[in-house]
């Protein structure tokens, strides 16, 4: 490295990036945590001039408030849903796109595709196929007049038409759609990433397990999953963080609605209340919100790391 | 178990589609391995040996010929069902398993009537590896092992399931050259000791001459000479080969045949009866050459490397298509000028080979 | 040969045949287990297409066309109009190229700062920086929020662009890239006179550009995709970017109906350029995107 009197040269080039982090980034930490431990702050009633009490008020209203815990639930269940399906689904694509010569290129394209897509945009377009046309609230007779591709696929198999997203639809038929939609964006990231870690294992280890006559079954499940085992931990520690932000899906599929007509804001998730609190000028519970957000990511990131590092090692 | 080959050859497709030239790695390749020996295959790197030995292991397919062991066909048998052990150059061993589970591994994977009991598997498991002499590190991950415990290992995983035919690839490239004194006396004596027919590819020539029962000099895909050892070095077939064997390596000059005299640089150094006249190209042993005051080959004196039993004479020469001239003669010998060293020749350590083609001419 | 021998041929022969099919088999599954996912992952995208150019009347048909009947393009005028897509196109563009640029001078200049000056609290500041890509965006929004009211950019593509400039994360890419290029070079450079700056746009921008590249994909790619923020802080007609304009462009705001296949033109119309980009830029964003991957 190189000569120490131009240090300030160090400084003039860092200076942009430094006082946009001091305000954009440094800050927020900083006064989001003190909004969040004044009570019931708001930035009107900060300019009014009135003087908040001090605690953890905040906290403890989000954590009663009905509202946040249906977010919170709405969120860990599509986490736990979504996660190791995404997962699952994608180590065996890649698995089965390592395996393949022809075509591989250009399939390795097909499914990446999602990723270069407008996840709103292209929530609409699910949205469309699993919507019913032609559907009067709380006339089910009126479901056999769907225009929803999903449903005359599945009319192929004998399933009766479900309402999935319109009004009067059941909350478990949201959330199917929700983890379908979900999984379908979270693929091409995994996949990508993980026939990246598989085309990295030395062909050597699969020459030798050849040689000597290893099944299939147990090629996969004793040399390639423990191989790939950082990749894969990755994989779940980003999704599960992807996870607990989910927000833009719901916006895709229900609008900024966050649930079918008539049932506004019950797919709402933890993001989502985030930015309604804001909305409604209620900076103090936002804050506390996020704070919380933070924390269950971290907690959920350290047991991942914790878990990947004891199950991972070699 | 005797393996045969038969017109083995092997055509990989260019690397670059538009010349679209064809790489011949290996080139009708016929030879009979015979039962319980230990086989080297021997030559330059891109000879073809490496890939001669993953078309004997399955992992290759031949694109013509045929591959025999003992009296089956297996030419269209893949890698599972051939029973051969194969130990890989980097060792391949799982680096997430320990050294235990990497030998218990192929066993783990015998199915039908093959399958063995856990205690039997752990017996044998522990056997393999007393033979190699690695039972106290059963629990180590191979990360925390040496290059040569590693390659123990690797040797061990192969045997455990008592393979018709062992491969070695390179066994010993990988370790420090002390190591490799040690693990290549180890591979013969774990060869003699199991009488598996062991075939292992090294681009090393001492190496193979060492230990191999029976050495194959490959070059560009094609088996230049087969034999054993000792037979291949005292009477090479060509220049490549008698170039490619022996420690210091052989002194070649350019020289001509007259009236059935060998000339080099003008002065007739070597009777050679029966050889027409023509010029040739003569290589000459280090330990072909005799120290002699009146001897006709007259070099110039570089320096003298005392090696205890013997002593190392370098000196140039006109003729020689070497830099150097480097010959090996007993200790008792005493440098008598300081500018120049005469020497007469063994004749059985000199060859005579076609300008041309290379071939030998013998007299 | 002996009879035993010509028995045991014919073992060998059943066995290679056996490893025949089952590899055959095997490929066989493969193939179809991809092309299947393949279908499922391609089936929006086709949808998409055909229902743009369907009429409404076709598209509301009780069992739908799989390939319209009638192929119409008045849905992407339409949609052109109706979500004044110009207006959200110009928009993103302008916030993109903006943020792009300035983005790229600022971790630029960092990323050497970090690569190849040595200064006091290097290290420490770095982990600093680090650490704070840890921390979930929303985190910052609320604050952020706040203060670009503060500043009064309520409603201006400075909010748009400035709070976003930098990024950790590019900065950390870019310091690594640099640090490949071997130090010598730049000792070289010095002991020529070349000043710092002429070095960095000779020497190490041409050998960092597809990271580069990768960068400038990701942040166009970003202020295309970008809804929250645009939402919360620059919502009037005139100032939406495009995904925000395009989520309630198309339902009908009595009766809560949604055209449907002009929504569907519209959508294709904003995913184009990003295939575009991609079919383009493939090599860039794949490496961009796996790279990111490894940095866990």
């Amino acid at each position: 490295m190189v000569e120490s009197k131009h240090k300030w040269k160090a400084w003039l080039y860092l200076s942009p990036a430094i006082v946009l982090l001091l305000i954009f980034t440094v800050w927020p930490i900083i006064n989001t945590i003190r909004m969040s431990l004044l009570v019931d702050y708001s930035t009107i009633k900060e300019t009014g001039g009135y003087a908040f009490d001090f605690g953890i008020k905040n906290f403890v209203r989000v954590l009663n408030y009905p509202k946040f815990l249906n977010c919170l639930k709405n969120t860990l269940l599509l986490c736990v849903l979504t996660v190791p399906l995404s997962t699952i689904l994608a180590l065996l694509i890649a698995v089965c796109l390592n395996a393949i010569k022809p075509l591989q290129r250009f399939l390795q394209t097909v499914f990446f595709l999602p990723y270069v897509t407008n996840s709103i945009a292209i929530g609409m377009v699910f949205s469309a196929m699993f919507n019913i046309i032609g559907n009067n609230i709380g006339s089910s007779t009126q479901l056999i007049t769907t225009a929803g591709i999903i449903n005359n696929i599945i009319g192929v198999f004998g399933v009766d038409p479900i309402n999935w997203i319109n009004a009067g639809s059941s909350y478990w038929a949201n959330i199917t759609v929700l983890v379908v939609y979900i999984v379908w964006d979270a693929l091409p990231f995994k996949i990508l990433v993980l026939l990246g870690g598989l085309q990295s294992i030395n062909r050597q280890y699969y020459d030798a397990a050849k040689v000597d006559s290893t099944p299939r079954s147990r090629v996969f499940t004793k040399i390639t999953v423990p191989l790939l085992s950082p990749m894969i931990a990755y994989v779940v520690i980003t999704a599960f963080i992807g996870g607990f932000k989910e927000y833009s899906s719901i916006v895709g599929i229900f609008g900024d609605g966050m649930g079918p007509a008539g049932d506004k804001g019950r797919l709402n998730t933890m993001v989502g209340f985030i930015y309604d609190s804001l909305a409604a000028s209620q900076e103090g519970l936002a804050s506390a919100a996020a704070l919380i957000l933070f924390a269950i990511i971290f907690v959920v990131t350290m047991i991942n790391l914790y878990v990947s590092k004891k199950k991972t090692h070699y | 178990m005797k393996v045969e080959l038969r017109n083995l050859t092997k055509i990989f497709p260019s690397r670059n589609k538009k010349s679209g030239e064809e790489v011949i790695a290996v080139n009708d390749f016929t030879f009979t391995i015979p039962d319980g020996k230990l086989i080297g295959l021997l030559g330059p790197s891109g000879c073809g040996k490496s890939t001669t030995l993953y078309m004997i292991s399955g992992l290759q397919k031949p694109t013509s010929g045929q591959i025999f062991f003992g009296e089956d066909d297996v030419t269209e048998l893949s890698a599972e069902n051939r029973g051969i052990g194969l130990v890989f150059q980097n060792y391949a061993l799982y680096p997430h398993m320990t050294v235990k589970q990497n030998i218990l591994f192929p066993l783990q994977n015998l199915k039908g009537a093959d399958k063995l009991p856990k205690a039997e598997m752990l017996q044998r498991a522990y056997e393999a590896a007393k033979l190699v002499q690695i039972d106290e590190l059963m629990d180590r991950k191979p990360g925390e092992l040496s290059g040569g415990q590693q390659q123990r290992v690797a040797i061990a995983r192969a045997l455990v399931k008592m393979p018709k035919v062992l491969l070695l690839d390179e066994p010993l490239s990988n370790l420090d050259a002390r190591l490799r004194l040690q693990t290549r006396e180890e591979i013969r004596r774990i060869q003699k000791e199991t009488g598996i027919t062991t075939i292992f590819v090294t681009h090393d020539q001492e190496e193979a001459m060492s230990i191999s029962d029976m050495i194959v000099v490959m070059k560009l895909g094609v088996v230049q000479q087969t034999g054993r050892p000792q037979e291949v070095y005292d009477d090479p077939t060509n220049l490549f080969v008698a170039k490619f064997l022996g420690t210091p390596p052989i002194n070649v000059f350019a020289g001509e045949v007259k009236s059935e005299k060998l000339y080099i640089g003008g002065v007739a150094v070597l009777d050679v009866p029966g050889v027409e006249d023509r010029e040739v190209t003569v290589g000459i042993r280090p330990e072909g050459f005799v120290p002699d005051a009146n001897g006709p080959l007259v070099c110039k004196l570089n320096s003298v490397e005392v090696m205890g039993r013997d002593v190392s004479v370098v000196s140039t020469h006109a003729s020689s298509l070497n830099p150097i001239v480097r010959s090996i003669v007993n200790s008792d010998y005493r440098i008598s000028s300081e500018e120049t060293v005469r020497y007469s020749l063994k004749s059985h350590k000199v060859f005579l080979f076609d300008r041309r083609d290379e071939t030998r001419i013998r007299f | 040969m002996t009879e035993h021998v010509s028995m045991q041929e014919k073992n060998l022969q059943q066995v290679s045949a056996h490893q025949r099919i089952v590899k055959v088999a095997v490929q066989v599954l493969l193939y179809a287990f991809l092309f299947l996912m393949a279908l499922t992952v391609l089936f929006p995208f086709y949808w998409m297409l055909i229902s743009s150019v369907k009429t409404l009347a076709e598209y509301q048909l009780q069992i739908p066309t799989f390939f319209p009947r009638k192929i119409v393009f008045f849905n992407y005028v339409e949609a052109f109009q109706t979500a004044n897509l110009g207006r959200l196109f110009l928009n993103t563009l302008y916030v993109g190229v903006v943020s792009t640029l300035l983005s790229l001078v600022i971790t630029v200049l960092s990323a050497f700062a970090f690569a190849r000056l040595e200064f006091k609290g290097k290290n420490a500041l770095f982990a600093a920086l680090l650490a704070t890509m840890m921390i979930p965006g929303e985190l910052f929004t609320i604050t952020n929020y706040i203060t670009v009211d503060t500043f009064g950019w309520m409603e201006t593509f400075t909010a748009l662009i400035v709070p976003f400039l930098v990024s950790v994360f590019y900065i950390y890419l870019l310091r690594q890239n640099f640090m490949q290029i071997p130090n010598e070079l730049y000792l070289a450079a010095k002991v020529d006179g070349t000043s710092d700056l002429k070095y960095l746009w000779k020497v190490m921008i041409p050998l960092a550009l597809p990271t580069l590249i990768s960068i400038t994909i990701l942040k166009m790619m970003g202020a295309w995709n970008s809804y929250i923020w645009p939402r919360l802080v620059a919502n009037k007609p005139e100032m939406r970017l495009i995904t925000n304009g395009l989520r309630n462009a198309f339902t009908d705001a009595n009766t809560q109906q949604t055209n449907i296949p002009v929504q569907m033109a519209a959508v294709a119309i904003v995913s184009f350029p990003l295939f575009l980009v991609f079919i383009f830029l493939r090599k860039y964003i794949m490496k961009g995107v796996s790279r990111s991957g490894i940095k866990g």
